[in-house]
């Protein structure tokens, strides 16, 4: 399929999302807003330990536990095992506790008072084992002992020898980089609602990404077979990952104790505890042993890659393979080796959260590519562009970068639109000036799109359209796909999709949030794939319809003439007559009710990946992006603003400019709290920012002015040409600003969040006494 | 049992009528007791101002705010009542034509604080429209799109709707 031959009239408009308007009116319906009659409200019994053996619970015979419902393992109808990678996790803890906070029982009740007094009552008794909580304990075993640690996964990349390609160096230039846990801390909480269903079944609504991860993973808990569990999206508030995988253990808490007390059950977490107990972005070490010519040729690059996975093994090694594939990405390099590992340790497991490991490879990498730029006395768009990959050159796979991207253009854009040399004369390297120091710092880097390796050919995505009456009374098209909005404007790109596909206006278009009773599997809302995958399989779905309507058309209006469908009229040439869509649609629905079309994703048969040895095209295509930032950093209290971010994107053909504005403007807000703001500690097993009071994110005072701009080249292998934007807007910010803080203060801060404290600790004594 | 606690308010233009127990939070009588849930719920402790309304023309975080201090006869605006201003309903479409909102979940408090920072007619500058929504945590826009919105709005705010 090739994009170039088509024209587009709703993809690349601006057309404002269709669900605004119920949003701005309070009338969109997240879950906590559902009015479900003689809804029951669920909490959990939680382990007071992190890491111990369940002995007993014990029961207050003073309470009265009849008014209540108590799910233990032993009422689960299935496996107590969550019905993920690993399959290491266990619904309800029953022997090992492995986190602080671990399920034991489930408690609902009419009210959440009574649920919550209930759980009090049940009180467990716990042999404690030694726990391991950080990943800085996590490195010293890693670089001691390893027959300590538990790995959950591992994996490595080598190209050509990296022995050789360090021997053949002039320099060798290594570099530590540690990064801390992040919260999605998305607005609206956890929810979700269990409904029993007459049929011995269970239908569950509420904030979530993956209706068909949440049915599926639940058929073993649950007993049930797939028809049985029918998974609903509400509005989600926000879910950057953090409503990937999660949900299901949520929906499966709901609907066990649903299933058992015969009500709605409700669970709706409050802040604190949805911090505590649910998944964050892994905290990461990389060190980075990079071997340079004089003349700034990159000869090997060797990467240690370890993600700190909590207490089990969740998404963990896919979190890792990501993590690994962008550890070099984007740098030309014959000689590579990358030795990727995640450890367990006892707090609530790391999941998804935008970038799925890349923002923490990336994070490395820039940091060090600078430093390595450093090193040889090299400019920083010197050395990057002296070594950048572009079309021909391989990947740390052997991935060829195809004709269709061009990497370094993005890099030279956004060069130029920041005035990059001539804003670095005004570096102040360490002597402040005006109370100020100064700096900018660049960061170039790429994102995969879709799924990593074969993962799309796996998947199978497919999309369904439905001709049928729509909610006005007229005929339409449903799109039926198991795509979530989240925010991203799914509801709004899907429908621009679909009408330039037919070519019907959009107003005769329509997509409902999926509910698992009316789509198909489209595959998960995550990895940047929705606008290029989805979206490319309901523009194949799009022209089928369009195929039927008219040899529809052809044969009840035109006498078997054929005919064609365009700006929303079939005419017919051979007779000189036309039909309105709206017309042949009506009379193809009373004749024949309604109409479904499907189309299934297909890569082209050119990529090829081998899973085992990680060699070959690790994704179908990518996005590329600079992003380069001016850093202010008051000399006294090391207060450090970000001024300006200007960033140049290279994202495929844009679906809708505003839509994909939002989402950079939104990454870059979160990269930047990623950056500087946000901080997690453990504190006797939980995290310590446990409330919005103590885990600080960007506000309206905080961002930068932002230069934002886009150059498309269109991904030619799926109509309509997107690439991913969801995650690449969290993957460069945080490397540019330590680039700029460098440039700045001549420190270079190997650790995020970067803080005035933690920069105060890493400053010279001698420049601390001239600031005290 | 303790008493309950009656109160009597304009809400949205309409009176209403509503008896709770006393401590219930403001931010609970709307959305339990009143069925108004477009206010939301985000942190339950001040900080994300999700849960943000107009109660005498004061902003207010309903979370925070004890029901039983809302005096008889106060007048409580929600984002439900946004729509019966001219004001609301030009922030409304501003919103949604700049692209201001995402998920959503923040809005139905952001868009109370652009109201009540429009209807008091004071002269605008873009520091002092960021200041006025510091206190609403947008995690989705990285709030362009929202400060654009208001800045569109203020140029055609209604005279009426301007207090001062
Ligand atoms: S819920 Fe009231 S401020 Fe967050
Ligand atoms: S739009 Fe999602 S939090 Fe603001």
């Amino acid at each position: 399929m090739q994009t170039k031959e088509i024209t587009f009239k709703h993809v690349g408009q601006g057309i404002p999302r269709r669900d605004g308007d119920e949003k701005v009116r309070g009338l969109a319906r997240y879950v906590d807003d559902l009015n479900i009659p003689d809804c029951w409200y669920g909490v959990a019994v939680r382990s007071p330990v992190a890491h111990g053996r369940l002995k007993t619970l014990r029961y207050d015979p003073a309470f009265d536990f009849d008014q209540v419902c108590v799910v233990t393992p032993e009422d689960i109808p299935g496996k107590n095992i969550v019905d993920m990678m690993g399959q290491d996790m266990p619904f309800l803890a029953h022997d090992l506790i492995r986190y602080r906070g671990e399920p034991l029982a489930l408690v609902a009740a009419p009210t959440r008072q009574l649920a919550e007094q209930a759980a009090a009552h049940i009180q467990p008794d716990i042999d404690p084992l030694e726990p391991l909580y950080t990943l800085e304990e996590v490195i010293a075993l890693h670089k001691t002992d390893r027959s300590k640690l538990d790995e959950l996964s591992a994996q490595t990349i080598i190209k050509g020898s990296v022995d050789e390609g360090l021997a053949a160096a002039d320099k060798v230039i290594e570099g530590e980089y540690w990064a801390g846990h992040q919260e999605q801390l998305y607005i609206e909480p956890q929810g979700m609602v269990a409904i029993p269903e007459k049929d011995g079944g269970v239908f569950l609504q509420g904030s979530l990404q993956c209706p068909y991860y949440i049915a599926p993973e639940l058929i073993v808990t649950l007993g049930l077979p797939l028809e049985k569990i029918r998974v609903k999206q509400a509005a989600v508030g926000g879910a950057f990952g953090g409503k990937e995988e999660f949900p299901t253990l949520v929906a499966g808490y709901c609907a066990l104790l649903a299933m058992k007390s015969g009500k709605p059950v409700k669970m709706v977490y409050d802040r604190c505890q949805d911090i505590r107990y649910s998944t964050k972005r892994h905290p990461a070490w990389m060190k980075y042993r990079v071997g340079l010519k004089n003349d700034g040729t990159i000869t090997a690059i060797h990467v240690d890659f370890v993600l700190d996975g909590g207490a089990y093994t969740t998404l963990s090694p896919v979190v890792l393979y990501r993590g690994i594939l962008h550890t070099t990405l984007g740098y030309n390099c014959e000689h590579v080796f990358v030795d990727g590992r995640v450890y367990r340790t006892h707090t609530f497991p790391d999941g998804a959260f935008r970038g799925f490991g890349a923002p923490q490879a990336i994070w490395g990498l820039e940091s060090h590519m600078q430093e390595c730029a450093d090193a040889l006395g090299m400019d920083a768009e010197v050395f990057r562009l002296k070594n950048y990959l572009r079309a021909g050159d391989k990947t740390g796979t052997g991935q060829v970068i195809s004709a269709e991207m061009d990497p370094p253009a993005v890099m030279l854009e956004t060069l130029k639109r920041s005035d990059f040399v001539n804003r670095r004369t005004l570096n102040t390297y360490g002597v402040p000036r005006d109370g100020k120091f100064f700096g900018v710092g660049v960061a170039f880097f790429g994102h995969g799109s879709g799924f990593t390796g074969d993962g799309e050919m796996r998947l199978q995505s497919k999309a369904a359209l439905d001709l049928d009456w729509l909610p006005n009374g007229k005929p339409g098209v449903n799109i039926r796909i198991s795509s979530t909005e989240m925010g991203q404007g799914t509801l709004t790109i899907m429908p621009q999709i679909a009408a330039d596909g037919l070519k019907i206006p959009m107003a005769c278009v329509d997509c409902p949030l999926p509910d698992t009773k009316y789509v198909p599997d489209s595959g998960p809302t995550v990895a940047s794939r929705t606008a290029m995958v989805v979206g490319s399989t309901v523009y194949g779905a799009a022209e089928k319809m369009k195929a039927l309507l008219e040899q529809y058309a052809s044969d009840a209006f035109f006498g078997g003439h054929p005919c064609h469908l365009e700006d929303g009229v079939l005419t017919c040439s051979a007779v000189s007559q036309s039909q309105t869509f709206e017309d042949v649609a009506r009379r193809l629905l009373e004749e024949k009710g309604m109409q479904r079309v499907v189309h299934q994703f297909k890569l082209p048969d050119t990529v090829v990946w081998d899973q085992k040895t990680f060699k070959g095209d690790s994704y179908p295509s990518y996005s590329w992006s600079a992003n380069i930032v001016e850093v202010e950093i008051d000399a006294l209290t090391l207060e450090i603003k970000l001024k300006k971010a200007t960033s140049v994107w290279d994202i495929g053909r844009l679906m809708n400019p505003v839509l994909a504005k939002g989402q950079i403007e939104g990454g870059l807000t979160q990269a930047l709290g990623y950056a500087l703001m946000e901080k997690m500690g453990i504190r006797d097993g939980l995290f310590d920012a446990d409330r919005m009071q103590t885990y600080v994110v960007p506000t309206s005072l905080d961002t930068p002015e932002f230069d934002i701009h886009f150059m498309e080249y269109p991904y030619p292998h799926a109509a309509p040409g997107a690439k991913g934007v969801g995650e690449i807007p969290m993957d460069g910010l945080a490397p540019a600003i330590a680039n700029a803080i460098k440039a700045a203060t001549g420190i270079r801060m190997n650790r995020i969040p970067i803080t005035p404290e933690s920069l105060w600790e890493a400053m010279p004594s001698t420049r601390k006494e001239i600031a005290s | 049992m303790n008493p309950e606690t009656e109160r009597t308010w304009i809400i949205n233009g309409e009176k209403m009528s509503v008896t709770f127990p006393p401590g219930r939070r403001l931010l609970d009588v709307l959305r339990e007791d009143l069925k108004l849930t477009g206010t939301k719920e985000g942190c339950g402790e001040g900080e994300c101002g999700a849960c943000t309304v107009i109660v005498d023309g004061e902003l207010i975080v309903s979370c925070l705010l004890a029901a039983g201090q809302v005096p008889d006869g106060a007048e409580i605006m929600t984002v439900e009542g946004l729509e019966k201003t001219e004001g609301g309903r030009l922030l409304q479409a501003s919103y949604v034509e700049k692209g201001a909102a995402q998920c959503g979940f923040c809005i139905p408090g952001m868009i109370m604080s652009s109201y009540h920072l429009l209807s008091r007619g004071e002269p605008l500058s873009q520091p002092i429209i960021r200041e006025a929504h510091a206190g609403n945590i947008c995690r989705c826009t990285g709030y362009e799109k929202i400060m654009e919105a208001v800045s569109a709005a203020a140029e055609h705010w209604p005279k009426s709707e301007a207090k001062s």
